[in-house]
């Protein structure tokens, strides 16, 4: 498994197109420096500015879209140049093949968020924001690696249905579509999409000021919701690449 | 032109982005709608007339619909490059810069019909809930903003869609982009002056969404013009640095 990773970021060295996608995970804490300066407000709570720059839209909206794309770029890439039915010769077990790719977006999603952070500290403490606080940054740095992990989690599905394709178009109308239906999603019943079950679990201890669910916080229940989207997630997808020839 | 046209329609019939697209629309209305009827304080929004239609158009044009007419319009340029056509379209021959305009005009066809399903969507639900409050007035002045919001997202996705060709396989950049573009317009309409410039809250100015003086709908309408030009200048630039390659070619 461990060479297989190797070799999917082996492929991805070539692609600057990924890394320059990483740039995204600067666009909240930027917004949050341009708020914050618009209202001329110092002395703020770390964890409002932290909800601004990488709880809110990062945590909804950017990341899933984002990790959607590289799981698109990922398949994609296989299928359009047949390079799967090498693969499949060498051999490379469907599982290895899923998962290899899995800890790829696991990866890139932990390198997003902890870039989201370190830019949110950065946007938050040098024009004077928010006051230098280890306790603050070892909140914002725990809260952001739980939204990589479980983030990576709940995009098993879209991975799964972009195994599935041989093409782009399709992969990506779902990622959009996937990623905003967890945002609209949220009020309605947290526990039915894995996105709006991560916002429960980031928001279980009630600590992010401001960020208020309509129901009651069960973390057990969304992180049981996370594991059975992806238990799903995997069966669909060993099922669609054992059938691909 | 008129067969370059219907010679796209015809492409289009085969491809399954507009049924997406389509179900794109009727996702974002749907969830807008249950999002409203989903009391988070106490309060149903559903429950106040034209609520809906106007939050209906904000979050599709702050959201999703942006990101899919960019993605429209660089997959019906992308695709000759792509799927390797462009080679029999050339041996014909055909006029690129008038088949890049062709392709131009479906995309910004598609996209106000776009905005008219969620247009009939969006006003078949507001007829359900609230029959008695929707007057003629009402309705034609949300059409003109629909229709008027379909022609400005065009124009404000276009740099991107021009844009695509020039990164080759490139395009989920393009499409990145466009989304984070259309998400921005958040930020940027908390601000008065930069809401008249940034392209897509131009947009609602240009609709009717935002009350506007006469300076602010010359800003909002100036900054959409650049963007049409932006896309022009792109495109007609790519076809001059194809037929460039080719003379290379010729020379060599």
């Amino acid at each position: 498994m461990l060479k297989l990773i190797q070799i999917e970021f082996m492929k991805l060295r070539r692609r600057k197109l990924v890394w320059l996608m990483l740039l995204a995970s600067l666009v909240m804490p930027f917004f949050a420096f341009l708020y914050y300066g618009y209202f001329g407000k110092t002395g703020i709570d770390p964890a409002a500015f932290y909800k601004w720059s990488a709880f809110g839209y990062t945590m909804l909206i950017i990341l899933p879209f984002v990790l959607g794309m590289l799981c698109t770029i990922l398949m994609y890439n296989e299928n359009r140049y047949d390079m799967l039915k090498q693969l499949w010769i060498v051999p490379v077990s469907r599982l290895g093949y899923f998962f290899s790719k899995f800890f790829v977006v696991l990866i890139y999603s932990v390198c997003f968020m902890l870039i989201t952070a370190i830019a949110s500290v950065l946007f938050s403490v040098l024009p004077g924001y928010v006051v230098f606080e280890w306790g603050s940054i070892f909140f914002l740095m725990k809260k952001c690696l739980e939204i990589a992990l479980f983030t990576a989690f709940a995009m098993l599905p879209v991975l799964a249905v972009t195994a599935s394709q041989k093409g782009y178009i399709l992969s990506v109308c779902i990622t959009l579509i996937y990623a905003f239906a967890g945002f609209f999603m949220t009020p309605i019943n947290m526990y039915l999409h894995p996105l709006s079950c991560v916002s429960v679990i980031v928001s279980r201890s009630g600590d992010i000021p401001g960020l208020t669910l309509p129901q009651a916080v069960h973390a057990p229940v969304a992180i049981l919701g996370i594991f059975l989207w992806s238990v799903a997630a995997t069966l669909f997808a060993m099922v669609t690449l054992n059938r691909r020839k | 032109m008129r067969i370059l046209l219907w010679a796209e329609c015809q492409k289009l019939r085969r491809s399954n982005i507009l049924l997406l697209t389509a179900f794109a629309t009727v996702f974002i209305a749907v969830f807008v709608f249950i999002g409203g009827k989903t009391t988070v304080h106490g309060v149903d929004f559903s429950e106040s007339s034209g609520w809906y239609m106007a939050t209906a158009l904000t979050w599709a044009t702050m959201f999703i619909l942006p990101a899919m007419i960019a993605l429209l319009g660089s997959y019906m340029i992308c695709r000759e490059e792509q799927d390797d056509t462009i080679k029999h379209l050339r041996l014909v021959p055909i006029n690129e810069t008038k088949l890049t305009a062709a392709k131009m005009i479906v995309t910004f066809v598609l996209s106000v019909l776009i905005y008219l399903l969620l247009f009939i969507i969006t006003l078949a639900i507001e007829a359900v809930l609230h029959f008695s409050a929707l007057s003629i007035e009402t309705v034609l002045d949300f059409l003109k903003m629909y229709l008027i919001q379909g022609a400005g997202v065009f124009f404000a996705v276009s740099p991107i869609i021009a844009i695509v060709p020039y990164m080759k396989k490139s395009y989920w950049l393009a499409l990145l982009l466009a989304e984070i573009y259309s998400f921005s317009a958040l930020f940027m309409s908390m601000s008065n002056a930069l809401k008249h410039f940034y392209p897509i809250t131009a947009v609602f100015g240009v609709s009717g969404y935002y009350e506007t003086t006469v300076q602010e709908l010359a800003c909002c309408i100036i900054a959409l013009s650049l963007c049409g030009c932006l896309a022009a200048v792109l495109l007609v630039g790519l076809n001059h640095s194809q037929k460039g390659k080719k003379h290379e070619e010729k020379i060599i």
